[in-house]
Order: C-alpha cells, then sequence, then structure tokens
C-alpha cells in the first residue's frame, strides 16, 4: 500500500500554458485473466505486477494536482484493460482505458500507454476534451503495486 | 582495489555470450539409472529411470529484461529436451524463475513446482504448477518431491521481499534420492534437519557461488567451503556444484568459485564424490545402486 503513495509526474498540454502535475493511482478492483488459473483472479488496491501486466481489466481512481495558470485538484476515474506485449507483459505491457475526470471541471477521458519493466516505469497518454486547464497530460508512470 | 572488483558487475550487460564448449544433443540416456546435465547456472536435467526433473530453467541468453547475459551459451535447443516430468522452481529471482524459458519449453512440461507463494509469479501457463509448503510431499505417479527448508530471500522485484517464496526441494524415485537447493546460504540446521528426514540422499546439487562482497553474500549464497560443508552436513554421497560461470552476478574474480572449489574438493580427497560438470556435460551415475 505504501508504494501507492509515490505519484507520478506528469505534464499537462493544450490548455493556456503547460501545466505539471503529480497523479496518484488506486485500484479499487481488478480481474486478471493472465494469472495463473489456481489462483483467485481478483485483487483490491495491492496487485501484484505480474497480475496486471500478464493481462487485466480494473477500475481505477486516480487524485491529481495540476499546476497550471490555476492550481488545481481532480480525480480520475475509469477502467483499464493491460495486455501483455512482450516476455508475458513483464518486459512489455499495453494498456487502454476510457473513464472520466472531476473537479472545477468534469469531462470524458481516454487513456493509453506502455509500460516496461514488470510495470514499474511506463509512459501513458490521456486526452480529457473538455477539461480546459489540460485537456492532454502525458504522464510518467511510475508504479510498483 | 573496489573499483577492480566491481567493474565485472557494470559490464554484465555489455558480456558476449561465448558458445558452449558442449553440447546436449541427446540428453535421455537408456542405461542411466541416475544421470545428471548441467545447462548452466542452477539448470540441471535429472535423469532417473524414465522420470527427467529440469530444475529452475534459464534457456535464454539474457534474462532481467535483457541486463544479464551468459557468459556461455544455452547448451540445449530446448526442442532436444525429453518431456519433462517435473520443472523444480527455487525461487522468483530472475536467474531462477524465467518466465521466457517456460515458454519455450511449455509444452514438453507435465507439472511445475514452486515454493509456497510463488505460484502469482508465474502467469497462466498450459502445464500445471503446485506450489509446495516446507516439508511438504507430493506424490507425482510415484515420484515424490518434497520442499525442504532452506535460507535466501524471497521476491522478484525488489520491494516485494516481503514475500518468502524460496525452498529447496528433494525428489526421490525408485531408490533415488536427490537434493537441489537452489540458492541458499549456509544453513546448518535445514541441511541437518533435511538429512535426519531424508538419511540416503545420494546426489545433493549445491551452489558455490557468489562468493563476494562477502559480507553481503554470506546471508544469502554459499561459497565453496560452505557448499562442503552444507554436502557434509546432508550425508549425501555424492555432490555436483552449480551456480557459477554462467552469469556475471557477482565481483567475484573469473572461475573463481570454480578454482577454490577444486582446490578444497583435492585437499579433503573428495574427488571420488564430487565431480565438476562444465555447462553442457552430462554424468551418468547408474553404479549408485
Amino acid at each position: 500500500m505504501l508504494a501507492q503513495l509515490v505519484p507520478s509526474p506528469e505534464l499537462g498540454f493544450g490548455g493556456v500554458a503547460p501545466a505539471a502535475g503529480m497523479r496518484w493511482q488506486l485500484t479499487p478492483l481488478l480481474y486478471s485473466w493472465g494469472l495463473y488459473r489456481k489462483l483467485s483472479p481478483w485483487r483490491t488496491f495491492v496487485v501484484e505486477p505480474l497480475t496486471r501486466q500478464s493481462g487485466s481489466v480494473e477500475l481505477f481512481v486516480s487524485p491529481e494536482y495540476l499546476d497550471g495558470r490555476t492550481d488545481e485538484w481532480i480525480v480520475r476515474a475509469g477502467v483499464h484493460a493491460t495486455f501483455p506485449v512482450l516476455g508475458r507483459g513483464e518486459k512489455v505491457a499495453f494498456t487502454i482505458g476510457a473513464g472520466g475526470c472531476f473537479g472545477g471541471e468534469s469531462s470524458a477521458e481516454i487513456e493509453a500507454g506502455f509500460s516496461l519493466l514488470y510495470g514499474a516505469l511506463g509512459l501513458f497518454v490521456t486526452y480529457a476534451p473538455r477539461l480546459s486547464l489540460a485537456p492532454a497530460t502525458a504522464m510518467l508512470r511510475l508504479r510498483w503495486f | 582495489m573496489v573499483l577492480k572488483r566491481l567493474a565485472p558487475l557494470a559490464l554484465a550487460a555489455c558480456v558476449e555470450t561465448a558458445p558452449p564448449t558442449h553440447r546436449l544433443v541427446h540428453p535421455s540416456r537408456a542405461d542411466a539409472h541416475l544421470a545428471v546435465s548441467w545447462i548452466g547456472h542452477a539448470t540441471m536435467l535429472i535423469q532417473i529411470d524414465d522420470r527427467f526433473v529440469l530444475t529452475d530453467p534459464v534457456l535464454v541468453d539474457t534474462i532481467g529484461g535483457g541486463l544479464s547475459h551468459r557468459k556461455v551459451g544455452v547448451p540445449i535447443d530446448p526442442g532436444d529436451l525429453p518431456p519433462i516430468d517435473a520443472v523444480l522452481i527455487s525461487h522468483m529471482h530472475f536467474d531462477h524463475l524465467s518466465l521466457d524459458s517456460l515458454e519455450k519449453i511449455e509444452p514438453k512440461v507435465r507439472r511445475a513446482y514452486m515454493p509456497e507463494g510463488g505460484l502469482v509469479y508465474l502467469t497462466n501457463f498450459r502445464f500445471d504448477a503446485v506450489d509446495l509448503a516446507r516439508w511438504e510431499t507430493v506424490d507425482d505417479r510415484g515420484m515424490q518431491i518434497t520442499a525442504v527448508p532452506v535460507h535466501h530471500v524471497g521476491g522478484r522485484y525488489m520491494l516485494d521481499t516481503w514475500m518468502h517464496a524460496f525452498t529447496g526441494y528433494v525428489v526421490r524415485y525408485h531408490g533415488v534420492t536427490v537434493y537441489f537447493s537452489g540458492d541458499t546460504a549456509y544453513a546448518r540446521e535445514d541441511f541437518r534437519e533435511t538429512a535426519r528426514r531424508f538419511p540416503s540422499i545420494d546426489l545433493a546439487l549445491l551452489p558455490i557461488a557468489p562468493i563476494h562482497p562477502r559480507a553481503i553474500m554470506e546471508s544469502v549464497h554459499m561459497d565453496p567451503a560452505e557448499a562442503l560443508a552444507a554436502f557434509a552436513d546432508l550425508g549425501a554421497r555424492r555432490m555436483i556444484p552449480m551456480h557459477f560461470d554462467t552469469f556475471v552476478d557477482s565481483v567475484d574474480a573469473p572461475h573463481e568459485a570454480r578454482d577454490t572449489f577444486e582446490r578444497l574438493v583435492h585437499e579433503r580427497h573428495l574427488e571420488p564424490r564430487v565431480t565438476v560438470l562444465e555447462i553442457g556435460q552430462q554424468k551418468v551415475l547408474s553404479q549408485l545402486h
């Protein structure tokens, strides 16, 4: 759980000015289809790296702080699906997702990204067209569990 | 001096993999009651009559996402392996649980055995897999496999060291008993308790490296002298060393573990009981019984 307190840095684009930010990532519920079949495929909050990377779908909640023209806290929430690409997802995995962001403004959003090194390092792009502060964000994802 | 010692580790990703001197083409031996082939590191193909056991299979030239290269190439084409009755995984480190290697042999494997808690690191391979608690024994069509205690560290991704998924194994079949420790520090009480429960170990497969830096390694890895002490504690008849000269995983000098081990074996007149294999070599021990 403590590892989830480490935020991922990000940059927001498309607003009046580029916005630096931090995003935390929580997983209230995850189902893994890549996990060994004798184990329960369900996880809440604590997810072993390979359980996610080997193929999974999850609900996510991401509190986020954007430091742009005006400082703003938002919360993103939605669904991610992660697909293994190389090394059963341990080397490279691909994630797509959809959801919404909520705060001063609300918007639907879509997200996609690659992650390396059993998911510890990734590059994710999110597009939320109605979030005027930063409709597009690029996140360097840091994640352990 | 320190920099000189650390240099090999810094070069681990740059090591050029040399072709193996010995190649295993037909590892299955009709004449063998017990035969062992060293595929490198902790990967041993054990034949006991008609059963084949493969330990910690690493059948690729790089591990850890390409960060560590083999010094000597894999001496066998995975297609030349016989059907494997049991794969024994000792722990989750990249040089012991290689998912890429398991993919290469997936159709040949009947069942994998893992330490308790290890299945979460396996992913959904087609073969059957079971995890064994300490001292738990499974009867696999007449072959008994027991998880035995060793002293190492669990986990795979640095932050998961709270996982204690590591074990050694004892395999018994047709009157033959083989001990495989995986990685372990010198753990006298564990070895003696194993000897008490398995008083007739025919063959012990024990690691002899990495050695240095000893202050760090001694809590997780045996050096050659400790491996020989473990051999004595286990009361085994024969020993074959492993876990050396395959990957750059320490600051040991080239061949240091092997040279030290062979010197100690010679000084203690253990040559009749200890066989040091080259990568790709096979030893038939059919005269055991």
